[in-house]
């Protein structure tokens, strides 16, 4: 009876399988095999060339620059997006923005529904240096001194195409965060109002370890995006200048579709692989495994 | 996994421009608003009717508008036929035409660039061989310039119809030359000279350009390349074979380039090709600018002033031809998938043809077409005529950079001169990656 049970239940999860099967673990052992050969996207037969792909990761010196950007994209996204997009979070919630609140809930999370391609056309036309929107803002109130050529210096074009990103996705984790603070007792603040604690103490003693469930969720999202980020850097900025906003989808969509090596580009996605693997797996063991607690 | 992912976001990427671009499918049927049956393959066919699927670069108008006139003329005069139009710009064209040539989603009929990205679609193995074409009826095949059918001919065999002819030349603002007393430079120490003078007259940026587009990096850098090294090592390094990149010359041509971005202002690495020509050098803020003949017609409308053509300045220790002119044709081919062979073949012969796309091509939309005779005093502009005698008195056809050598090479290259325009790197830097991406492109032959 139960063995008959447990092969129907089988047969219900059996087209998931599949299609799990067909689109994510297929080609992802196919990649591993391809990043053992060199090949190009239009030849017909693939060379075995052992680790060569791999050691070519280590002298690569665009590797090292994309994941210094990587590095710099995830450490910004979880400041921003995780830190303010909380503590943004708790201040709207606040009884004091009761009223205003859904206006602003709104107002955050609409950059979520736009495209990403939309939104940075849009963002170069913000950056452009001669006729921006931000170099004509900061000339209008005074501020010509901060003016920029925002995308292309190396030294600020990273940052540049970053920002894009946090204006973009902060207001989505924001949302992420409500939810999770709705669902806090409010017992909990009424108690630790009786007690004196100011909104701060209550920030940090009961927000912050309720939503903890919810950090974990907006780490690994932010996390893994910021390493998997293509589209701002390929529509801002191409890369450019030079190779200084380069990121390792965009070296790995260079190296396999620009520069025809399918093989390499293979190698840079386990990498990137390995690293979003890696990554979610820490944070869930540190994080998310503590559910029952 | 996430290659595939990231692949198709970039396709859809690609899309969208394509879209945005296009606008509705060249069809004049009524499903025209309709964007994404623009794409669609080979299975609408119905009936009698022959369906051909037409991809090419040229999203922009008068480009778009010119070809979607002359499918919806070509589908009345053949109402068995029905062209279904694709295109996306530039780069993102040479990506996904890359991606799908070697499919079965390979378009019918696509335009391609002469030299190593002809062979580059040729070696996919999809591409039909037209020499027959070409054989089979001589009197069309005559009408067609010789130097525009080099470039497509690889073993002998002609692998595309030549459509247009294209070349690069320093176009200078003749005002602004006469009132600085400024004579067109000859060699690079005058050229160098003439900036410094303009740059003393008050003019910030005497030369724009923008450099955020690889593509135009590449074109001065394919040019410096000819003029600067010897001939032999040229070839010789472009060749994925045998090139090695350590001729001192290119570390002169990468100095030299360092010295020209000087004089384009911070700003260029910031904006494109086209923003540099429309808010540089089309309101006289920059006296000179690097540009195609091809785009003397696309400045019709926003240059009020006179301006004249030089071809690029000799160096004085350079080994190359001084007098030849970077450019080169591009034509459409025709997959050797294609379901209507004989219907591609006779679309494409009208197209390039007098009576069929020719004059369309230079006079509505500025390209110098390929076709012998159709250009005359009474269609073109002067500048346009001046431009094909340009052509017709240089010594030879110089290859863009990006159509002489394998893309692991020119990419490394244009990424490193982007990086010297920005202060970032230094010439001898950029050639120790490009000959390390020499050697590896030779373990591979």
């Amino acid at each position: 009876m139960t063995k008959k049970r447990n092969r129907e239940a089988f047969l219900y999860i059996l087209p998931c399988l599949i299609v799990l099967g067909l689109f994510v673990y297929y080609p992802l052992i196919m990649n591993i095999v391809y990043s053992f050969h060199s090949f190009t996207l239009s030849s017909s037969t693939k060379d075995f060339v052992g680790l060569a792909n791999f050691r070519k990761l280590f002298s690569d010196k665009i590797i090292l620059t994309s994941l210094m950007n990587n590095v710099l994209y995830a450490v910004i996204s979880v400041i921003i997006q995780v830190g303010f997009g909380l503590v943004l979070a708790a201040v709207l919630e606040d009884r004091v923005f009761q009223k205003v609140s859904p206006f602003f809930r709104t107002t955050y999370f609409i950059p979520t529904l736009l495209s990403m391609t939309v939104v940075c056309l849009l963002f170069r036309f913000i950056y452009n240096p001669q006729m921006g929107l931000l170099n004509s803002f900061l000339k209008l109130v005074g501020l010509d001194g901060l003016t920029n050529i925002w995308l292309g210096k190396s030294k600020i074009a990273m940052y540049a195409v970053i920002a894009v990103s946090q204006w973009q996705s902060t207001g989505y984790v924001t949302m992420l965060f409500i939810v999770a603070i709705q669902k806090i007792p409010r017992d909990l603040y009424e108690a630790a109002e009786m007690d004196g604690a100011g909104k701060i103490r209550q920030f940090f003693c009961i927000t912050v370890p309720q939503v903890r469930q919810m950090w974990f969720v907006t780490m690994v999202i932010t996390v893994v995006g910021a390493f998997t980020v293509f589209n701002e850097p390929y529509i801002l900025t191409g890369g450019g200048p030079g190779t200084s906003t380069m990121t390792l989808a965009l070296h790995m969509y260079q190296t396999g579709v620009v520069k025809n090596d399918m093989g390499y580009a293979s190698t840079i996605a386990m990498l990137i692989f390995l690293i979003t693997a890696v990554l979610s797996s820490i944070q869930f063991f540190t994080f998310g495994g503590k559910e029952d607690e | 996994m996430r290659l595939k992912k990231l692949a198709a976001a970039a396709a859809a990427v690609s899309f969208a421009f394509a879209l945005s671009a296009c606008g509705g499918s060249s069809a004049s049927s009524d499903s025209a608003n309709d964007n994404s049956q623009a794409a669609d393959t080979n299975t609408e066919a119905s009936g009698d009717q022959v369906v051909i699927n037409f991809f090419h670069r040229w999203p922009n108008d008068p480009k778009n508008t010119m070809f979607k006139n002359l499918i919806a003329k070509y589908e009345e005069e053949n109402p068995n036929v029905k062209i279904n139009m694709d295109c996306i710009l530039n780069d993102q064209y040479k990506e996904k035409i890359r991606m799908i040539v070697g499919t079965d989603e390979v378009p019918d009929i696509f335009s391609s660039w002469s030299g190593s990205f002809a062979k580059e679609m040729i070696d996919s193995g999809n591409v039909l061989d037209l020499t027959s074409v070409f054989e089979d009826d001589p009197e069309w095949a005559d009408t067609i310039a010789d130097v525009s059918k080099g470039p497509f001919t690889f073993d002998g065999k002609l692998m595309a119809v030549p459509w247009s002819q294209d070349g690069k030349a320093f176009f200078y603002n003749k005002r602004i030359f006469e009132e600085n007393g400024l004579e067109v430079p000859k060699t690079w120490d005058e050229f160098i000279n003439v900036l410094d003078k303009l740059k003393a007259a008050g003019y910030e940026t005497p030369i724009t350009e923008g450099l955020k587009d690889q593509w135009a990096i590449l074109h001065y850098l394919g040019t410096m390349n000819q003029r600067m090294v010897d001939p032999e090592v040229l070839a010789a390094d472009y060749d994925p074979a045998t090139g090695e990149f350590t001729d001192p010359a290119y570390v002169d041509v990468l100095e030299k380039w360092q010295q020209l971005t000087s004089y384009m202002g911070e700003v260029a690495t910031a904006i494109d090709h086209e923003t540099a020509r429309n808010t540089y050098f089309a309101t006289e803020e920059s006296p000179i600018m690097y540009l195609q003949f091809a785009e003397i017609n696309i400045m019709k409308d926003a240059v009020n002033f006179d301006y004249g053509f030089f071809n690029f300045p000799a160096f004085s220790e350079g080994k190359g031809d001084p007098n030849a002119l970077t450019g080169a044709p591009e034509g459409f081919m025709i997959s050797n998938k294609a379901k209507n062979r004989d219907e591609c073949i006779k679309f494409l012969k009208w197209l390039v043809s007098v009576d069929g796309g020719a004059v369309a091509l230079t006079t509505e939309a500025g390209d110098l077409t390929s076709v012998k005779g159709a250009i005359t005093a009474e269609n073109a502009l002067p500048a346009q005529i001046e431009a094909l005698e340009t052509i017709d008195s240089a010594s030879q056809m110089a290859p863009w950079f990006d159509n002489a050598c394998d893309a692991s090479i020119y990419t490394v290259f244009g990424q490193g001169a982007s990086a010297i325009a920005s202060g970032d790197e230094t010439p001898e830097q950029v050639m120790t990656a490009v000959q390390a991406a020499a050697s590896e492109l030779r373990a591979k032959q």
